[in-house]
């Protein structure tokens, strides 16, 4: 545990302690605050934060991959991987403390984002269901997406690569099962269905906050970090 | 301590390490010298537990590197070739990090940063951020993650690399005082610094041992297959090549002859001591018996210096007495009667130059006899 924890707690300071994390967040920052004051922040609107959530889902699709691409990637191209791989910690440690660390870097960026209630307190009397479901949403989706981004860190050394990887395969994951499933036969595009994380996404934007989602998106995570655990053991077998 | 047996390692279908098998003990430091593509790189991270052998078994302090690979890297302080650090982290954040990912506890962490930061002479830059340092410091720093969690066995490769002559001397003295309880191996290019810093040296070439054994004694059993070459300077007439009635000058073909004449010479060459005006002085030794005047006789105009070069036979280690009488029989000034002993580096390209010529050589491995 001490060993995660501190494998975490340097991996999400590393964040910060170069201008790649500040600049990060102040464009996405930027970018929200000036959908919220045009979406949500106008007369005879409906107090909700609805327009500012799509939003956001949209730009996870880019801001994960940007958040992952270094993860692992830059310990592989730096050799900084060998003196952790060389300490008495586990590949599953490892990429876990990466995900953590992603995942903290992620909720980071939303803390600000709650200004936008207080705002929507002052000016109305919004609905706080789809607001708590939104934002929980949006960590859910997170985490799916930096898992998807880890794994793809931990096949390359190139960040580049990791990124545009990580970007196509999240593409992939969201729009692929909605073209493909319709030409399906019956329990087969169910299921292809089941696996695209958008459709979940719009009950989490009604406010309803529904377990199976909640498993899925958890053990979907789950899988890819094994995954991503499994690659960096087989890098020792190559 | 660090156990080998039989360890071989397969790059798809090339053997990068082969049939390595040795045994470390506490209190051993032991230099891993060869030229790049011997398999010593790949043999370390064996044995850090960041490659796993093809085949055979690694202990680290009786735990198996594969088996039993987190027990085993808890004992191993290890220092890359490459040392890679993060730059942005600052000197003292970067121990406490790896303070805490080998378990140091919290209470005894900050005493051990402050120990380490001071036996690696970094207390003065521990604020700095890492990538603001010099390859020196880094260097330092490196050595310094290694050290933290005070493990039994070190694995150092090129440990040296960057610092200056001071820093060198430190490292070596430092390498010393914490091998008298621990195990470490490094891997040096340096082969004068393994010569003073290490007990015992491993020769690779081709992913195989080629000698195993202390440096003095690997290098006097190199000093009886090939003993070492005698070289003398002696004073010649340099215009005719022949010497003078009167004079110490001799000439070049007695010279020769009488050398070669020595019981035990395999081979006598010569050469002109460029731009040497002999100057007297009272180290020269002179011909027993006589009562030279060395200033006005020795060194005069169109006498010089040449350096013979005299090669012994085998069984014949030592001849510098025979060549000295040899030279005074003759009445021949000489100075600078040496044996160029062999040092680790003549050892090193003799063994690569074995390897290169017969790839199936046998290891040079000290006997348990002369072992003791």
């Amino acid at each position: 545990m001490t060993r995660l924890l501190a494998l975490t707690s340097r991996e999400f300071s590393s964040f910060f302690r170069t201008p790649l994390g500040w600049v990060v967040i102040a464009i996405f920052l930027c970018l929200s605050s000036l959908f919220f004051v045009q979406n949500a922040v106008r007369p005879g609107e409906p107090a909700t934060m609805r327009g500012f959530f799509a939003v956001w889902w949209g730009l996870l699709l880019f801001l994960a991959p940007a958040i992952s691409m270094r993860l692992v990637a830059e310990e592989l191209r730096t050799g900084t991987i060998e003196p952790l791989l060389t300490a008495p910690v586990g590949e599953g440690t490892l990429i876990a403390s990466k995900f953590f660390a992603a995942v903290l870097f992620l909720l980071a960026m939303l803390v600000p984002t709650a200004v936008y209630v207080v705002v929507l307190d002052t000016l109305s009397r919004p609905d706080y269901g789809p607001i708590l479901a939104g934002y929980a949403g949006l960590v859910l989706l997170g985490m799916l997406y930096l898992s998807v981004g880890t794994l793809a860190s931990t096949l390359t050394s190139s960040q580049t690569l990791a990124f545009l990887g990580t970007l196509f395969a999240l593409l992939l994951l969201d729009f692929a099962p909605a073209r493909i499933a319709p030409s399906l036969p019956a329990p087969i595009d169910g299921l292809i269905m089941a696996i695209a994380p958008s459709e979940r996404m719009k009950d989490f934007a009604r406010g309803l906050i529904d377990t199976s989602h909640i498993a899925y998106f958890l053990a979907a995570s789950l899988w890819f970090l094994t995954l991503a655990s499994l690659v960096l053991q087989s890098r020792r077998w190559r | 301590m660090i156990e080998a047996t039989e360890v071989h390692k397969y790059y798809g279908r090339f053997e990068a390490v082969r049939s390595l098998s040795f045994r470390i003990s506490t209190g051993e430091v032991v230099g891993l010298l060869g030229p790049n593509g011997a398999g010593k790189t790949t043999s370390i991270r064996m044995i850090t537990g960041y490659l796993p052998p093809s085949s055979g078994r690694i202990a680290v302090c009786g735990k198996d590197t594969i088996s039993h690979t987190l027990a085993a890297r808890q004992n191993i302080g290890y220092l890359p070739e490459s040392n890679p650090l993060y730059p942005e982290m600052r000197v003292r954040d970067y121990l406490t990090f790896r303070a805490r990912l080998h378990g140091v506890r919290a209470s005894k962490r900050q005493s051990a940063i402050a120990k380490t930061l001071d036996r690696c002479w970094l207390s003065d830059v521990s604020r700095k951020r890492i990538g603001y340092l010099s390859k020196g410091y880094r260097q330092r720093v490196g050595l310094a993650a290694a050290l933290i969690h005070n493990p039994p066995v070190l694995v150092l490769d090129e440990p040296s690399s960057g610092l200056d002559p001071t820093q060198i001397l430190e490292t070596r003295r430092l390498i010393r005082e914490l091998a008298k309880d621990r195990t470490v191996l490094v891997s040096s290019h340096v082969l004068p610094e393994v010569e003073r810093t290490c007990d015992r040296v491993i020769i690779m070439a081709r992913g195989r041992v080629r000698a195993d054994g202390h440096p003095a004694r690997l290098l006097a059993r190199l000093e009886r297959d090939h003993p070492p070459l005698h070289v003398v300077e002696v004073l010649v007439d340099s215009r005719s090549g022949h010497g003078q009635s009167g004079s110490w000058a001799g000439d070049v073909p007695r010279i020769l002859s009488q050398i070669r004449a020595v019981p035990g010479a395999k081979a006598v060459a010569h050469e002109w001591v460029s731009a040497a005006r002999p100057t007297p002085d009272p180290t020269q030794h002179s011909p027993s018996g006589s009562t030279p005047d060395l200033a006005s006789r020795a060194g005069g105009p169109g006498s010089d210096w040449v350096r013979l070069l005299v090669t012994p036979e085998a069984g014949h280690p030592d001849l510098r007495e025979q060549i000295a009488r040899t030279l005074n029989k003759g009445l021949v000034l000489y100075r600078d009667l040496e044996r160029r002993l062999p040092t680790l580096e003549h050892l090193f390209s003799s063994i690569i130059e074995a390897d290169s010529t017969n790839p199936t050589a046998t290891e040079h491995r000290e006997s348990s006899q002369e072992a003791a």
